[in-house]
């Protein structure tokens, strides 16, 4: 028996009306332009520190965690935009009506939506990936952190593309299903954050109380729901080549159960989280399948 | 074919189907006509699977439309009533997304497609970009689609809607080749006559009640004779006020004459004599000292029907 694998059809249309348009193609051209600025501000002020006579390699080590830093920032922002209007589009052109009464199930669509925001996603990342070989040159840089880097991009872009997506399902307006998917993002970063000291906080007053010690105990696993850990231990391990997890492991005593967890800390993290973002996809299928109240 | 059933729809508290029951034949071409809000989208949302049904059942080929919606996805094909298209897609390329939502080959597609373009007139188009296409032809290639998987059943809401009368004819001569094609059509509109010429039998339906359906010959059958009598008449010596009075008291007292009303020059008077009879009516006023300067009786066609069954007839 012969099965060919076959592309979903919501992404080969995506990407067949998506080639022929100019917006992508400046799009990347306006984020490449930005990340090649920093580049030059960074080396720039290498330079001015040591009074202009040559470079000051320590600060240019900086580079690429800066770098990396700014297209994950960037990511989160151009994800949205690009996923915001991918399922209200639909619905208000009606193709949405269309495409459900084929046997294209609201989960594919969804999924459709999402690899054409990754095809994206992965455009913009080769074309940045001359500007970070300037860190491979000037500093910091090797294969195994630009895979790093890469895994990280492409994690961070299923996550934020999944709750635009998300929130594209049931917000009319593009900019509104921009917000939101940008203050989900922020929102869990605030919320697991604050958590988090308060946990930490709340338990080392009543261990130092008793006479104990500090011990962060159960409170960083907080941190796993946020999307952004991994990136952190990742810039971390590779400026310090220290871990979040060794960090972890010298503030305190842990338990075996904790201990072994934090071992596996960022791969959990990761795992986790791309779960969530399936459960947000699954939330935008059963949003497509409801039929909004039309403005007649 | 179709067969719905006690059909209900509640949007919230209010009630957009009531307890509608329709029996649609195979290869027949059903006219769906009722005014604006009717509720014919919203039946014909239900039985393409695009909305759940509060109570009731629909049968499409003897399969339970509402319990299984995915075994009627390749039964059916809808037409909405407004459509948008994507930019930057040729005509081919849009039946090809399409066939492939179906699991169609693309070899297979193309096959298809250049008949179904054929069909509705655009095969010197397919290497168009969708969005340049004029109203009409959207709406003729979106039949196009509609088709790509060979439904049995054709579900068209208002095809017609916002097309000038070139295109409105030239979707009728796609419609009727698709009527000898064999397809159980339905096709909806608020406009009557554009459906009576191509239409096996047709459903009349308002406040989400279907309020008479079948074969167009049967219902012609069943409305003869109903047609009312158009008059203009004067009175010498009375006003106009006084003439109108005393015409409507003769009338009145005539038989086979059960309501009197105007329009702005004309009595109108519902009739159900025969032919006969109506010229008994005629003579009569004649003898009464009524100047009858017009005197007919509308043709038995589908659309005084309709304005009748609709009410439009009454002041
Ligand atoms: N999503 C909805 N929410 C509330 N009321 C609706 C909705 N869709 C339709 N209606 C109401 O249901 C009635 C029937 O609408 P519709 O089926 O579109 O009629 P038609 O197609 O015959 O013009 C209308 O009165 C309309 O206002
Ligand atoms: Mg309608």
């Amino acid at each position: 028996m012969k099965k060919k694998l076959r592309i979903n059809p919501i992404l080969k249309k995506e990407l067949m009306v998506g080639s022929r348009s100019m917006k992508m193609s400046f799009a990347i051209l306006g984020i490449d332009a930005f990340l090649t600025l920093i580049v030059i501000l960074v080396m720039a002020s290498a330079n001015m520190m040591t009074g202009f006579s040559g470079y000051d390699y320590s600060s240019l080590v900086w580079l690429f965690p800066i770098l990396g830093c700014t297209e994950c920032g960037l990511l989160s922002l151009i994800v949205p935009i690009i996923t915001s209007g991918s399922i209200s589009g639909e619905r208000e052109r009606q193709t949405l009506d269309i495409m459900l009464t084929t046997p294209v199930s609201p989960f594919s669509i969804a999924l459709g939506k999402l690899g054409s925001a990754m095809v994206v996603v992965m455009m913009y990342m080769i074309s940045s990936i001359p500007i970070l070989a300037i860190a491979f040159v000037l500093g910091g840089l090797n294969w195994g952190a630009l895979l790093g880097l890469i895994g990280i991009l492409l994690y961070l872009g299923i996550y934020v593309g999944s709750v635009g997506v998300f929130c594209s399902s049931f917000v009319k307006k593009s900019i509104v299903a921009t917000i939101l998917t940008i203050a989900i993002g922020v929102g869990i970063l605030v919320i697991t954050g604050v958590v988090f000291y308060a946990w930490i906080g709340i338990s080392n007053y009543y261990s130092m109380k008793n006479g104990g010690s500090f011990s962060p105990g159960a409170a960083p696993l907080v941190m796993m729901f946020n999307p952004y850990s991994p990136l952190f231990d990742f810039i971390l391990r590779t400026m310090s080549g220290t871990s979040l997890y060794e960090i972890i492991e010298t503030a305190g005593n842990q338990s075996v159960v904790l201990g072994w967890i934090y071992k596996g800390w960022i791969p959990i993290s990761v795992v986790l989280n791309l779960l969530i973002a399936l459960g947000f996809l699954n939330l935008a299928a059963r949003n497509i399948c409801v039929t909004r109240n039309r403005k007649k | 074919m179709l067969e719905i059933q006690n059909l209900t729809k509640r949007y919230g508290k209010f009630l957009a189907l009531n307890d509608l029951n329709l029996h649609i034949d195979k290869g027949e071409i059903f006219g769906f006509v009722g005014p604006n809000g009717a509720g014919k989208t919203t039946t014909m949302r239900i039985v393409c699977g695009l909305l759940k049904a509060s109570s009731g059942t629909v049968l499409i080929d003897g399969v339970n439309a509402l319990l299984r919606p995915d075994d009627i996805k390749r039964k059916v094909g809808y037409v909405p009533d407004f459509f948008g298209v994507y930019d930057n897609l040729k005509v081919m390329e849009y039946m090809e997304f399409y066939g492939s939502m179906y699991g169609m080959e693309r070899e297979e597609v193309c096959e298809i497609s250049e008949g179904l373009l054929e069909l509705v007139n655009l095969s010197d188009k397919r290497e168009a970009f969708v969005d340049t296409l004029s109203r009409g032809m959207k709406q003729r290639l979106c039949v196009a689609r509609a088709l790509i998987h060979n439904p049995d059943l054709l579900v068209l809401d208002e095809p017609n809607s916002g097309l000038d009368p070139r295109a409105r004819f030239e979707m009728k001569e796609v419609l009727k080749n698709l009527g000898t094609m064999g397809k159980t059509i339905i096709i909806s509109s608020h406009i009557l006559p554009e459906l009576s010429e191509m239409c096996t039998s047709i459903g009349i339906m308002e406040h989400g009640q279907l309020i008479i359906s079948g074969k167009v010959e049967e219902i012609m059958q069943k409305s003869a004779g109903t047609q009312p009598i158009r008059i203009k008449a004067t009175v010498s010596g009375q006003g106009e006020e006084d003439g109108r009075e005393y015409i409507a008291t003769v009338l009145k007292e005539q038989p086979s004459v059960s309501k009197v009303s105007y329009t702005e020059d004309e009595i109108l008077v519902s009739f159900t004599g025969s032919e006969q009879e109506a010229a008994k009516l005629l003579k009569t006023l004649v003898e009464r000292d009524i100047a009858v300067s017009n005197f007919y009786r509308e043709k038995e066609d589908l659309e005084s029907l309709f304005l009748e069954i609709t009410g439009g007839n009454q002041e």
